[in-house]
């Protein structure tokens, strides 16, 4: 077996894991809700968050930045990822937390080692991402209770993707001032995350203020104020992307009003602002270009996936009013449809690409 | 005698149906490939950038560029090459490139 097809081999492997990191952290989503089903492993509500971090979210993207070095030592994070969730589920808390740090640590390495490769701001910003994480499951695996170290893990997917933002959105060319300015805002919003932990409700206005201002940077630079006229995966995508900033200055103003809640109603409205609002917003803007690089494959356009879209943002919307209004069972309705969103995002992308890949049988069989 | 700049010519109106689905544009206008010749009268090389060493595209582009190698008939061996130096910048686009368009521009006259 030679190197591309280990590698290949490798990537297949890290890719299911990563689906299933996702599966996982919704059924323990739907744990919090009350939901109960036999399962192999002890799943608790409380690894709802863990997981999707690191389950999913880290697990993903270190292995598609890890993909792209085509190095074997590239693919040592998001294997420890997986290691870490599967040894963190089965009980075994040390070793668990071991390949947790080496998946992170290892992150951080691919992503220095981009910034070696080319020392330019984007970069700077994805690994500081990938550094914010190793901070976060540093304290994780002190046992800091999830609300003192949250700041980081939010940090995570919002840095990787700030730097994949303005990476992509050097096509429009922004001036070198709002390059800086952008740069400022986020160096300024990694300060009050250092900040918390010493005066949390102060460092979190200026946090919530901070991100509204790199909210409406993105939304002023970012080429999908342009390609919202476009058609199909570009418009979609546009869509996607605009409404994900959208959300980010829900959280900012959330955050400004009730500040960093440690626990309750608040709490759940802001985290799932920012991980279902904008995070998963961003995953449905980026799945045309995400799954080629992953799978190889385009993933045919279709009407449908603005069902998933409404669905995700409807259903966030009436969670956040839940939350807003103390109202548990509206709060419970947001979140099976936010799943239900996410699940029919995924099964539709698994159906398209099945399609495509019968018909391309198909047509091979037809010509033999 | 196969004909060095006619295969090269034929290589890139190939190429340029490998469209970027980052920026949805192809390959060729966006400047990323950067050599192309014929090593030894044999073997055709193809040397090509990425617009960030990061670039999740990286695998995809990979195959995209190889499959349009393949399809070319004068080509009995090829050889692809991704390089960083000298680093891709928006600059090296075709001037007047149309991004995101459907269906994807093709401007140069490679």
């Amino acid at each position: 077996m030679n190197k591309t097809a280990v590698l290949d081999l490798f990537f297949g492997i890290l890719l299911v894991t990563a689906g299933v990191g996702l599966l996982l952290g919704l059924y323990t989503g739907l744990i919090r809700l009350g939901l109960s089903m036999p399962t192999a492993f002890e799943l608790g509500a409380i690894a709802h968050g863990p997981l999707m971090i690191n389950g999913f979210l880290a697990t993903l993207i270190s292995l598609e930045r890890g993909a792209a070095l085509e190095k074997l030592w590239s693919y040592i994070a998001p294997f420890s990822f997986f290691l870490a969730t599967i040894l963190l589920l089965t009980g075994s808390v040390y070793p668990g937390g071991f390949f947790l740090l080496l998946g992170s640590l290892f992150l951080l390495i691919i992503m220095g080692y981009l910034c070696y490769l080319q020392s330019v701001v984007h970069h700077y910003i994805m690994a500081t991402g990938a550094a914010v994480l190793f901070i976060g499951n540093i304290l994780y695996i002190l046992h800091y209770p999830v609300y003192e170290l949250i700041g980081w893990w939010i940090a995570f997917p919002l840095l990787t993707i700030f730097g994949e933002r303005l990476e992509l959105n050097r096509i429009m060319r922004p001036p070198k001032k709002a390059q800086h300015l952008f740069a400022g805002l986020i160096a300024a919003w990694i300060l009050t995350l250092i900040i918390i932990h010493f005066n949390r409700d102060s460092a979190w206005l200026f946090n919530s203020i901070i991100l509204i201002g790199i909210s409406g940077w993105l939304i002023r630079y970012d080429v999908a104020r342009r390609t919202i006229k476009s058609i199909e995966w570009t418009r979609y995508s546009a869509w996607c992307l605009l409404t994900g900033y959208g959300w980010l200055i829900i959280a900012g103003i959330l955050g400004i009003f009730y500040g960093l809640p440690a626990a309750g109603f608040i709490y759940d409205a802001l985290l799932h602002v920012f991980f279902v609002g904008f995070v998963f917003s961003m995953i449905f803007a980026h799945a045309s270009v995400i799954i080629p690089s992953l799978t190889g494959k385009l993933v045919p356009w279709s009407r449908y996936f603005y069902l998933p879209f409404f669905l995700l943002h409807g259903f966030l919307l009436i969670r956040i009013l839940g939350d807003l209004l103390f109202q548990y069972s509206i709060r419970s309705i947001g979140s099976y449809g936010n799943v239900a969103a996410i699940l029919l995002f995924l099964g539709g992308i698994i159906f398209q690409l099945t399609r495509e890949s019968v018909r391309e049988l198909n047509k091979r069989k037809n010509v033999l | 005698m196969i004909n060095e700049s006619d295969i090269r010519s034929e290589a890139a109106t190939k190429l340029k149906d490998v469209i970027d689905p980052e920026l949805g544009v192809n390959i060729v206008d966006l400047g990323l490939i950067y050599q192309m010749y014929l090593r030894e009268g044999k073997t055709f090389v193809v040397i090509y950038t990425t617009t960030t060493p990061g670039c999740p595209m990286r695998r995809y582009l990979q195959r995209k560029i190889e499959e349009a190698l393949q399809s070319i008939k004068d080509i009995d061996a090829f050889e692809t090459e991704m390089v960083f130096e000298p680093e891709w910048t928006v600059d090296m686009i075709v001037e007047g490139v149309e991004f995101f368009s459907v269906p994807p521009p093709i401007l140069s006259d490679y």
